[in-house]
């Protein structure tokens, strides 16, 4: 598969020519195809949503009060630091494109840099949790261990979501490791860049389902206060 | 001889010597859809002995060969393996990897390594659910029929709480579930991008417009049973109540997102179905297609309202009545598209000259089983008459007309019609048209009875049932053993037409379509010499023969 | 992969700046809001300033903009997601059952 591929050329009955795409080198089909695969991440995270949701109509109060209980100081930095990131993916991408390999491969890094923040960031809220009594799996988390059954699916809904997304975050540093490896090999360049256009969307991805989640988790029950 | 795609092949990395590491590394589409083949009919063995022993049970009331539990094993293996290791990655696995990109005229899909990757996948997901089978004793090294025993439908709370093997079977549906995914993402990218010249939407042929379909649904509707999979098991380990009302969850909310997913699965079997019903019938009525916009996008429309219609599976689930209401209305809707498909092949039959080879033969014969599968599921989209008629035969009756007398008859149609095309041999017509009418007799013996055994009252999933019963599950019985005689005679004929059938020209049935106008029989590896300019629609006979004709460069002169 | 012009870096930087300030002080208006307006609708509020900053991000940091085709297939998913959304939440809404139920409040 590694032999230069010519494009091909199909001929109408008039005589005129036409260029046959092929799969090789497809940067616009590239593009559609993770655009798709973004698409299967987003129902995957909208039928969590959902099952919130739902359990949010059906315990109203209770999702108010254990949302009052998170931290929103670290989860607020947690914010900003995924702003803050997706600028420089996206300025790595253009000084990419722009033909600044250098320049964009320190932009890459400096993502790395606040996907590791971020992550360090999460790891102490959950520590904190865990020292409050809040953590998948303990007792105080289970039916009859003092919470309703709201604040517990409302905290194992949190655990769960927030550690998906933590996840991706780690997928991400992966594939920006990747992302590295590639270019220092010459394999992605400013001219054959798609691999980079498409891990930046990647991570403007991550960035996205933040937008929703923190908000859902953290705000729902800010400004309320409990006696 | 020129080379054909047997004999020579690209690779995911490497160029390996051995003619087997060359089939297990290959990323030609062709290779790739065989593969699937071969592996997805194994295991349709397998649930079909899954099936047959439920039937030997079955014969008389109480208990003769297996217990309750092994009876609930017995039809939990045969729904699982049926559905996700068999039919959903069905057609599309295999001629849509095929045939697609033949249609389209391009040299592969448009991913070929992500191809080879999600096979693999595939059969990754294939031996975890293997290995859900068993429970390995250490200590006296003894191997446990543990299966899951909660049918396929994994409803909870219960397949939290049961003690069989479910976390791998559901461990194994998320990953086939993610080949699912990539096949259609793969797919979908191919249909947009590498048509051949000229080819737009409305040129293609009527199985690609399935597949396109198909591709949708497997894109958007197979994350939400992923997750949903991934919610059961840290319910199962963690307790989060998310599904278990005793732990404030609401198992009707489990049973929503289950069938979000499985419903638009339905259709994803049957919608490429469809498509190669499509291509029969015109190939053998010498005749153009009648409404191919109507049936392309009733496919569209079908995949589209196929989206909105899961609640129809929880009439008496407790959902809310408004609900309810909403969803019958809707399951009604999609009824229309379908109905729409059929007069339109039934028009292009219509002073068309049909020819009964064996393809033909198992179209017409889906006709019929399709008509009652179809029909029987409109009387149970209404509430009322699915309040008596939910979870009984009637309904197991249904979906196997639908199913198998739906589905699987038309991948066989598929089979008899590309047979020629892949392998570039002739299989027995006589003893292949023997193998269709055994088949189609059993069939109905098979399934017919139950649809009155479930009327008057049989529930499904029972191991035992009252002496009423009995007259209908014998002859059930009987009907069981004749299909799968004919579907081992079948599969005999094929294997025999391929060891040493007589060798084909590329285009034996005079179509039209542009898999059928490549060089040689088999193809070569990558298909079509010269990508042909299509400005021609894809069924165009005259006077009963093809109109559009190409010379050895695909250029034409007709 | 031919098909693209070269970029100006200089010229294009600007506008993902301005996006961050955007972004920036749409998330300044997610802390602010619970304490200061509309404070009895939070909930709304927060998901709502959520839709535009995904709006922004989508338009501008992931190029949608001018993208025909790809901007159909994410319209099409977000809407199946809605429908969903919608017709789950008429369903729970309208559950008939709950006084006989145990899944609101532990079984005594
Ligand atoms: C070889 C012919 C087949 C026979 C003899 C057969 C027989 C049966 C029987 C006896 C049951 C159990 C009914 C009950 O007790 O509830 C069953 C269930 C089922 N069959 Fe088949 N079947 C066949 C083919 C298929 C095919 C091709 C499919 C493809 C989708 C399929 C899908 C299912 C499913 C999904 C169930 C429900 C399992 C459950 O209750 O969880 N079957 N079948
Ligand atoms: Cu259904």
């Amino acid at each position: 598969m590694s032999h230069e591929y010519v494009p091909e050329i199909a001929v109408d009955r008039e005589g005129k020519e036409h260029v046959v795409q092929g799969w090789q080198g497809d940067y616009e089909g590239g593009k559609l195809g993770f655009w798709l695969f973004m698409l299967t991440e987003v129902l995957m995270f909208g039928a969590m949503f959902m099952t919130l949701t739902y359990y949010f109509t059906l315990h109203h109060a209770d999702f108010i009060k254990a949302s009052s209980e998170l931290d929103r100081t670290l989860g607020g930095v947690n914010t900003v630091v995924l702003l803050f990131s997706a600028l420089t993916m996206g300025l790595g991408l253009l000084k990419m494109r722009s033909g600044d390999v250098k320049g964009a491969k320190l932009m890459i890094w400096l993502t790395i840099l606040l996907a590791a923040v971020f992550l360090g960031v999460k790891a102490q809220e959950w520590t904190n949790d865990y020292h409050e009594g809040i953590f998948l799996g303990l007792d105080s988390m289970q039916a009859g261990g003092g919470k309703s059954f709201g604040e517990i699916l409302f905290f194992g809904m949190y655990f769960t979501m927030t550690g998906l997304h933590g996840f991706h975050i780690i997928i991400g540093i992966g594939l920006m490791l990747w992302l590295l490896k590639r270019i220092n090999s010459g394999k992605v360049s400013p001219d054959h860049h798609i691999l980079h256009f498409n891990i930046a969307l990647y991570w403007d991805l991550v960035h996205l389902i933040w937008v929703f989640v923190f908000p859902y988790f953290y705000m729902t029950g800010a400004g309320v206060i409990h006696g | 001889m020129s080379k054909s795609y047997f004999d020579e092949t690209h690779c995911a990395f490497g160029h390996p010597k051995s003619t087997f590491m060359q089939w297990m590394l290959t990323v030609d589409h062709k290779r790739i859809g065989i593969m699937y083949a071969v592996v997805m009919f194994t295991f349709f063995f397998v649930a079909v002995a899954a099936a047959l022993t439920m039937r030997f049970e079955l014969f008389a009331p109480g208990q003769q060969f297996i217990d309750a539990h092994t009876f609930n094993q017995a039809f939990t293996l045969h729904g699982v393996v049926m559905v996700f290791l068999f039919i959903i990655p069905g057609i599309p696995a295999v001629f849509g990897n095929i045939v697609m990109p033949l249609m389209i005229g391009a040299k592969d899909v448009s991913f070929p390594r992500l191809n080879w990757f999600t096979f693999w996948l595939y059969i990754v997901g294939c031996i975890v659910a293997l290995s859900s089978l068993f429970n390995f004793n250490i200590a006296d090294g003894s191997l446990v029929f543990n299966f899951a025993d909660t049918g396929w439908t994994f409803y909870a709370p219960y397949s939290l709480n049961t003690d069989t093997n479910v976390v791998t079977t559901l461990v194994a549906a998320f990953i086939l579930g993610m080949a699912s995914i990539l096949t259609g993402l793969n797919f979908l990218v191919t249909i947009h991008r590498l048509r051949a010249p000229g080819m737009d939407f409305f040129k293609m042929p009527l199985f690609v417009w399935g597949i396109y379909a198909t591709a949708w649904i497997q894109l958007l509707a197979t994350p939400v049973i992923g997750i949903t999979l991934v919610l059961a098991l840290l319910e199962k380990y963690f307790g989060i109540g998310i599904f278990d009302p005793a732990k404030g969850g609401d198992p009707v909310l489990f049973q929503h997102l289950f069938w979000i997913y499985s419903h638009p699965a339905v259709y994803l079997m049957i919608l490429p179905a469809f498509g190669i019903m499509s291509e029969i019938i015109p190939a053998f009525s010498r005749r153009e297609i009648f409404g191919y916009r109507t049936i392309a996008l009733s496919s569209a429309a079908i995949a589209g309202v196929g989206y909105l219609v899961w609640g129809h599976h929880l009439f008496t689930s407790g959902m809310s009545d408004l609900a309810k209401t909403m969803f019958s209305f809707l399951t009604f809707f999609v009824a229309i598209p379908t109905g729409i498909k059929f007069y339109d092949w039934i028009a292009t039959m219509y002073k068309g000259k049909i020819i009964l080879d064996t393809p033909m033969l198992w179209a017409l014969g889906t006709i019929i089983t399709f008509a009652i599968g179809g029909l029987s599921g409109v009387t149970i989209a209404m509430i009322g008459a699915d309040i008596h008629l939910q979870d009984t035969y009637y309904t197991i009756a249904h979906f196997h007309y639908a199913m198998l007398g739906g589905v699987v008859f038309l991948f066989f149609a598929g089979i008899h019609y590309w047979f020629p095309l892949v392998f570039g041999k002739m299989y027995s017509e006589a003893k292949a048209k023997f193998a269709f009418y055994t088949l189609f007799i059993g069939f109905n013996l098979l399934w017919f009875p139950m649809f009155i055994a479930g009327y008057l009252g049989m529930p499904r999933r029972y191991f035992d049932y009252l002496p009423e019963f009995h007259i209908y599950h014998q002859i059930s019985f009987w009907g069981a053993i004749i299909f799968v005689s004919g579907l081992i005679f079948m599969f005999y004929t094929l294997i025999q037409g391929m060891r040493n059938g007589k060798p084909t020209t590329p285009n034996p049935w005079n179509a039209t379509t542009l898999e059928w106008h490549l060089p040689s029989s088999p193809p070569p590896l990558e298909n079509h010499t010269k990508v042909p300019y299509v400005d021609f629609r894809p069924y165009e006979y005259h006077h009963g023969q093809p109109v559009v004709k190409f010379d050895e460069n695909m250029k034409r002169i007709d | 992969m031919a098909n693209h012009k070269t970029v100006d870096y200089q010229a294009e930087k600007g506008i993902y700046y301005k996006v961050l300030f955007g972004l920036l002080a749409l998330t300044a208006l997610t802390f602010i809001q619970p304490e200061m307006f509309l404070t009895q609708y939070t909930f709304g509020m927060q998901m709502l300033i959520g839709t535009v900053k995904a709006w922004i991000i989508l338009m501008y940091y992931m190029h949608l903009k001018g993208e025909v085709l790809i901007g159909w297939t994410v319209i099409f998913a977000v809407f199946i997601v809605v429908f969903f959304f919608s017709i789950v939440m008429i369903d729970v809404s309208n559950f008939q059952y709950a006084d006989v139920s145990h899944i609101t409040s532990p079984a005594q």
